[in-house]
């Protein structure tokens, strides 16, 4: 009964749904309503045409992906909304450093990021996420639309950062290349590799 | 990605890949002070290729700017490369390189959410709004507030002001004339005196009156303390 409930409910609603609300509604208590949502999820497999998705701190109703194309013939897709590099770069600053000002991004970029956030507000795609108690600039936060675009279940589920620092080898590519420009001494500790 | 090394220079001295240009430059077979740089750079920049991403840039920004600074070295002579490594600019280019490698992850980032925006593209979700709830019931309210309301918009209109009408218009030569009267027994007048009944438009026209017809050699003011009275004394009976 209770997973029929929540199908419905995840069927009706524009936007996921987390387990709390499916809670308040149901009047169904967390377990339930997860066991539920699995058994919808369940009901939902590769034969089905929808799927059951966690994003954006809840759970909806998603066409499967394969079906992209026939989807797309009964409603225009919205026109592409490519973003740059650069918007990425400082999406990407935003989503692991979050909440960060304006400024502290244009100091770790090395340039203006003046343009670059207030197009990733117009996107929609990160918001004000008010001041620091000592004051301070205003500092910005990813959104929802930002998980929802990315596929993410919530503001957390990013990879750890360091999964995407240099290793030591590439870092001392970095001070090679450096040093070969001349803008750098050649380290007595750099490998030749 | 563009790797500007890589990338093919057409210029009056040089025909060749960037990093050849730089070779023959470290091998002093190409005299660097004769090799216009601003040349290099409209050479990278007239390319008629796809943007650059900011990595490539900043290379070519990086190596241009080491071929600045080893021609701005061999101009004003090759002496100061002997000296001691100035030790702030060592510190400032190795926190430089700290910067660029604390740095290099979000490249990469962006490279990931790039690659998941296209893997997750595929799903389609609803978008139809959901039907709004019906109103909630009008409470019921008297009419008689909106009624009260209404009738004072309705049956108050402003009355017109007529206060204007009242005031009296001074004119300076009426006062110049008024003046002239109370000194006409050729004694002197008391300013005080004069505007003791005024309104204060009317005493500040009165000085002035009175300051014309001084400038006029009409009469000479006399005043003994500083905002005391002031004598009007006719020159006529002087």
């Amino acid at each position: 009964m209770l997973a029929r409930q929540v199908e419905a409910l995840l069927f009706l609603a524009g936007d996921p749904l987390s387990v709390v609300a499916l809670c308040e509604i149901t009047e169904g208590s967390p377990g339930d309503v997860q066991r539920a949502l699995a058994e919808v999820a369940a009901r939902h497999d590769a034969d089905s045409g929808l799927e059951v998705a966690e994003i954006a701190g809840g759970h909806t109703l998603r066409t499967h992906a394969d079906l992209s194309e026939v989807c797309d013939r009964l409603r225009a897709r919205p026109p592409e909304d490519r973003l740059s590099p650069a918007a990425l770069e400082t999406l990407a600053v935003v989503a692991y450093l979050e909440p960060i000002s304006r400024p502290e991004v244009g100091r770790l970029r090395g340039v203006s990021v003046d343009s670059t956030m207030a197009s990733l507000i117009d996107r929609g795609l990160i918001e004000e996420a008010g001041r620091a108690p000592d004051g301070g600039a205003m500092r910005f936060r990813t959104t929802r639309a930002f998980q929802q675009r990315f596929g993410l279940r919530d503001a957390g589920d990013l990879p750890p950062l360091e999964q995407f620092d240099l290793t030591g080898p590439e870092a001392d590519a970095v001070r090679r290349r450096l040093a070969e420009a001349g803008l750098l001494a050649e380290s007595p500790g750099s490998t030749d590799d | 990605m563009v790797d500007p090394l890589r990338m093919p220079l057409e210029i009056d001295l040089f025909e060749g890949p960037f990093d050849l240009l730089l070779t023959l430059v470290l091998r002093e077979e190409i005299e660097l002070a004769e090799l216009p740089l601003v040349e290099v750079v409209e050479a990278a920049l007239g390319r008629d290729e796809s943007p650059w991403d900011p990595a490539t840039t900043g290379e070519l920004v990086l190596v241009l700017a080491a071929m600045v600074e080893l021609k701005s070295t061999r101009m004003v002579g090759e002496d100061d490369a002997d000296e001691e490594p100035d030790l702030d600019a060592a510190e400032a280019r190795e926190r430089l390189a700290a910067q660029l490698i604390a740095y290099a992850p979000f490249p990469r980032v962006a490279a990931w959410l790039a690659e998941r925006a296209a893997t997750t593209e595929g799903p389609r979700y609803r978008r139809v709004p959901l039907g709004a709830a019906p109103a909630p019931p009008a409470t019921p309210e008297s009419s008689a507030p909106l009624a009260a309301a209404m009738a004072a918009v309705v049956s108050a209109r402003p009355v017109p002001s007529l206060t204007h009408f009242g005031q009296r218009r001074l004119s300076m030569p009426e006062l110049l004339i008024r003046l002239r009267t109370a000194l006409n027994r050729g004694r002197a007048v008391s300013f005080d005196s004069l505007v003791r009944n005024a309104g204060r438009v009317e005493e500040a026209m009165t000085l002035l009156a009175a300051l014309e017809l001084a400038r006029r050699g009409e009469v000479r003011l006399d005043q003994q303390t500083l905002f005391g009275d002031i004598a009007i004394h006719p020159c006529t009976a002087s």
